[in-house]
């Protein structure tokens, strides 16, 4: 496959503040490529630094090997959708789509042709001369969407574009992308913060964090195989614990000594555990590996969330078998369900669930959620 | 509740438009007066398109009205963007406020200290006058600038920030993304904008009044100076005109501000693509309109030839009104004719000595001609304001009446050629005072009268009818005397209605007071003006107030043999003749009062008043008429009359 667009050790700071800390990343020919990572990571100012809107401090960006660095937005064969669309309230939705080409002087019959077949691609046939301001939030996507295709970009860039819209639509939405992306061929750079999205949609995924890369991979990978506590809490939930690899395949936490399927770590060294929460067995109390209480039980539908106390740390584990608050409980655990990790400058901050409760998980969303909304 | 707030909006609509009603119905009145409606009539329209002045101050007030609001807009917008695109908060902050200072600024203060600085500056590059069209514009300028910042900058904070970055993204420069994709988004901000300059502008009379030019009228203050006389109905037919112009504009400006401005949801309001189509189209042909003005003013501002600037009281001259003759265009083409080249007349108003002393005095303006009172030329006489004449210039002296030459403001006959004179005599109702009663000054002391009569609402005039009525000297340096006309005063305050300058011509005209103490020029108005219920009279006692108006040439004159002309040109029979017959005051120039076509004109009663005895004329002026006083004289008579006032 072929590069498109080659980031290279690219720092941006904000009065002061490091936004970007040396990151470097490749973007493959139509490829459908995801920035994920809390408010404040990166993600919007690195796309920002494609788009041409912001200039890095320090790196290179490369457009198909060529240094754009000094190329204004303008002049930059890439395209934007906003997160609020941006669509031009004095202009009607086909003068909308019909923009850029108007700009490029492009003949009438021409637009005529692109604008329709742009409408035919996001499904709003017939809305030509409808104004933008009378369009529901997902028509207005789909507009913003065919304005920034219509002059076929080598690279469409997408900040948080779903962000806006509520649920149902948002996972309609989330499909049409993918198929549109399909359709037209063209590479999609994606940024979002929630990790749902960005698992269903992506060919790749980046997850980042303060300004940094902390892994680059397929969704599978980066769920099964998260590279630090930082990935592996964001992706999913996720229990970690502190272990010492005794040898290849054989791994000591929580006072039991576990078969893995991991090897490469140094005889005796500290690692990272982590183990999901729908990979955990629950046994009765004597055939247990590890022995603890149950301290919440949670109904979600599909299954049961119970927090569960080990030895004074708190373990998620979903279940679809109904245990009761109090009860002691065992935990059985395959050797594919134990994922080893290097320390991290992350180690001990994520994966305890001591504090858990559903009331501040969504707190802390809420939270997030109006942190990106000021970023904007 | 409800009903208190149905009369509560009823009561403020009650005062809101009431006012504007009346102004509205009698500006189709039929007769002069105030008070009567005597059938409808389109006279006062028509008599305002005929009046020259006005409509020159109307094309001035239009032309500088277009041109700030043209150029604070395309500041104020230019001004609003790049404080929105400040980065620092604290930045922005402190030009909003600093945006801010001259609209909370007292309109005084503006105008004071833009004047200072025109004339700081002025004199700094050496200029004679300091202040002109531009400097006014200047002034109108800044005062309209943070209005058309208050209406820009909340469209472009309104705005999505990311729009402009869409249309860089689509393809656009820097430079097209404000143009097509900005503009249009703050366009009703703009107009709103341009909409409220334009308005400012017309109606400013404060900032205007301080950075005015010679020769540059606006119509606030031309109708402030033609309040020196009564306010005449054409003023109602200027008014309504401009009532209704200003409610076109703010109909227009709601128009445009309903038409949506940012991105809404769907369901917020339904669409309304039809209205904000029409308000581009409002707005096009507005900047259309704006844009013809410009290239007016352009055209208008262009270098012109000889300019004679003459200072005159409102209302002093035959300017072309109710057939009249012209005088200002006469002059104009009597110049053509005898020197065989061009010549333009600005003509501008005051309304008292004062006013026209402070505006020379601040060194600001020059004017070629002015006509100030007797007093106020003995004053600026001594303060070196004035340029001797050089009469060879001005050979129709000769016509001037003996009587009329040397008079104690300028016994050597130097600086002055008379232009009016006019005396106080005394005015009744023959409809409610007896004729026998009539006489001399007793029958403003008359208990048979209580209630009716009117006195003057100004010291030294008030005094003067004591003095003159007890023989007092109205000059005099001793406070006794003063004293003594005091008491004569308090003793005929039961008596008095009340104490007024100009309401005087309401109520006499229409019967409420019966006796007052006025000019002898100013009856002629209030008989044209009188109810048929009332039967005004006149007569001059002996001892009375006389006073002369005389033409005189400032030391500030950019052209004194032009001015010469001028005055010369003034003392011809035609525009002398038609002066006198339009001011209605005494005409010292023999051409005139020996006219027997004028004496037709102005009637045998007139004639008896305005000229009892010319030959008298010089004796009773040098004995009656006022004088300067010194300060500690005025201090006293103005702590005298506030002792009256207090009773």
């Amino acid at each position: 496959m072929r590069k498109i667009i080659e980031l290279k050790n690219i720092t941006k700071s904000f009065d002061g503040e490091v936004v970007l800390d040396n990151i470097s990343l490749d973007i493959y020919d139509n490829e459908f490529m995801t920035l994920l990572g809390p408010s404040g990571c990166g993600k919007t100012t690195t796309l920002r630094i494609i788009a041409g809107f912001e200039q890095p401090d320090q790196g290179e960006v490369y457009f198909l090997g060529e240094d754009i660095a000094a190329l204004p937005p303008h002049k930059r064969n890439v395209n934007t959708v906003f997160q609020r669309y941006a669509l031009f309230p004095h202009l009607n939705v086909f003068e909308n789509i019909a923009f850029p080409l108007r700009e490029k002087k492009v003949g009438n019959a021409e637009i005529q042709e692109k604008v329709t077949e742009m409408l035919k691609l996001v499904a709003l046939t017939g809305f030509e001369k409808r104004s933008v301001t009378s369009l529901s939030g997902g028509q207005q996507q789909r507009v913003a969407i065919a304005r920034a295709l219509v002059s076929k970009p080598k690279v469409l860039l997408l900040d948080e574009p779903l962000a806006a819209l509520d649920l149902k639509l948002r996972k309609d939405m989330q499909q049409e992308l993918k198929n549109i992306q399909k359709a037209t061929g063209i590479t999609f750079v994606f940024v979002t913060h929630d990790q749902e999205e960005a698992l269903s949609m992506s060919d790749t995924v980046v997850v980042m964090s303060e300004g940094r890369i902390q892994q680059i991979g397929t969704p599978i990978d980066i769920y099964n195989e998260p590279q630090n506590a930082f990935v592996a809490d964001f992706i999913g939930e996720s229990n970690i614990v502190n272990g010492v690899m005794l040898e290849d395949r054989k791994v000591r936490f929580s006072g039991h000594v576990f078969d893995c399927v991991d090897i490469g770590f140094g005889k005796n060294e500290a690692v990272d555990v982590v183990i999901r929460p729908e990979d955990v067995d629950i046994v009765p109390e004597e055939k247990g590996m590890l022995k603890g209480t149950v301290t919440s039980v949670t109904f979600l539908g599909v299954h049961y969330e119970i927090i569960v106390d080990i030895n004074g740390f708190k373990w998620m584990i979903q279940t679809t078998d109904f245990v009761d608050v109090d009860e002691r409980i065992g935990i059985y655990l395959e050797p594919d369900a134990i994922h080893i990790m290097k320390k991290s400058e992350y180690s001990g901050m994520f994966g305890d669930y001591s504090s858990f409760s559903n009331e501040f998980d969504e707190l802390s969303d809420a939270e997030a959620a109006a942190e990106a909304e000021e970023e904007e | 509740m409800k009903p208190m707030a149905k009369f509560y909006t009823a009561l403020i609509m009650l005062f809101l438009f009431a006012p504007i009603a009346i102004l509205l119905v009698f500006s189709f009145n039929e007769a002069k007066s105030l008070s009567v409606f005597s059938g409808g009539s389109l006279y006062w329209y028509r008599e305002l398109f005929r009046d020259a002045e006005t409509l020159g101050a109307v094309r001035n007030t239009l032309i500088l009205a277009f041109s700030a609001s043209i150029l604070s807009t395309i500041m104020g917008t230019a001004a609003a963007v790049g404080i929105h695109r400040l980065r620092s908060k604290a930045m922005r902050a402190a030009m909003d406020t600093v945006t801010n200072i001259p609209m909370i600024n007292p309109d005084i203060i503006t105008g004071i200290s833009l004047m200072l600085m025109f004339v700081f500056v002025g004199r700094l590059f050496g200029a004679a006058t300091s202040l002109n069209f531009w400097t006014m514009l200047i002034a109108h300028i800044t005062f309209c600038l943070p209005y058309v910042i208050l209406q820009v900058l909340p469209k472009l904070q309104q705005m999505d920030r990311s729009l402009p970055e869409a249309a860089m993204d689509l393809g656009c420069t820097p430079v097209r993304a404000f143009l097509k994709v900005e503009i249009p988004e703050i366009m009703p901000g703009i107009i709103t904008g341009l909409i409220m300059a334009f308005t400012l502008s017309l109606d400013d009379f404060v900032i205007s009044y301080f950075t005015a030019g010679n020769g540059f009228q606006t119509l606030p203050i031309r109708i402030y100076n033609m309040t020196k006389k009564t306010v005449t109905p054409k003023m109602y037919a200027l008014s309504t005109i401009i009532f209704f112009t200003i409610l076109a504009l703010l109909i227009m400006t709601n128009l445009i501000d309903t038409g949506p401005g940012v991105e809404r949801p769907a369901k917020d309001k339904p669409e309304r693509p039809a209205a904000r189509k029409k308000a581009r189209r409002i707005a096009l042909g507005i900047g259309t309109v704006l844009a013809v003005g410009m290239i007016a003013v352009m055209v208008i501002a262009a270098p012109k030839k000889p300019v004679l600037n003459v200072y005159n009281w409102g209302e002093y001259i035959s300017d072309g009104s109710e057939d009249s003759f012209d005088t200002i265009k006469g002059f104009e083409e009597w110049y053509l004719e005898n020197y065989g080249h061009e010549v333009e007349v600005n003509y501008t108003t005051f309304a008292s000595n004062e006013d026209m002393y402070a505006k020379l005095s601040s060194g600001a303006v020059s004017y070629d001609v002015i006509v100030p009172s007797d007093y106020m030329i003995q004053r600026m006489k001594d303060e070196g304001m004035l340029l001797e004449l050089n009469f060879d210039n001005i050979p129709n002296y000769q016509y001037i009446g003996e009587s009329f030459r040397g008079m104690y403001y300028d016994p050597d006959e130097l600086y002055t050629v008379p232009y009016t004179y006019n005396f106080v005599g005394i005015i009744w109702d023959a409809e409610q005072v007896d004729e026998e009663d009539i006489g001399d000054w007793d029958l403003m002391w008359n208990e048979k009268y209580a209630g009716d009569i009117l006195q003057f609402n100004n010291s030294r005039d008030a005094f003067a009818t004591a003095q003159y009525k007890l023989g007092l000297d109205v000059n005099s340096d001793n406070p006794q005397e003063w004293q003594a006309a005091l008491g004569e005063l308090k003793r005929q305050q039961p008596l008095v209605k009340s104490y007024v300058m100009d309401e005087v011509y309401n109520m006499m005209e229409s019967g409420e007071a019966a006796i007052c103490a006025y000019y002898a020029g100013d009856y002629f108005t209030m008989l044209d003006a009188a109810a048929d219920s009332v039967d005004l009279q006149f007569y001059t006692p002996e001892r009375t107030n006389y006073f002369v108006d005389a033409m005189c040439i400032p030391s500030c004159c950019q052209n004194k043999e032009l001015a010469e002309i001028f005055i010369n040109y003034m003392l011809e029979k035609e525009p002398a003749v038609a002066n006198a017959e339009y001011i209605c005051y005494g005409c010292p120039n023999s051409l005139v009062y020996e006219d027997e076509d004028y004496a037709e004109e102005m009637g045998e009663e007139a004639m008896e008043i305005l000229y009892p005895d010319i030959e008298r004329f010089g004796e009773l002026y040098e004995a009656y008429a006022y004088r300067n006083l010194s300060t500690e004289m005025l201090d006293t008579i103005n702590t005298l009359w506030e002792e009256l006032k207090i009773n």
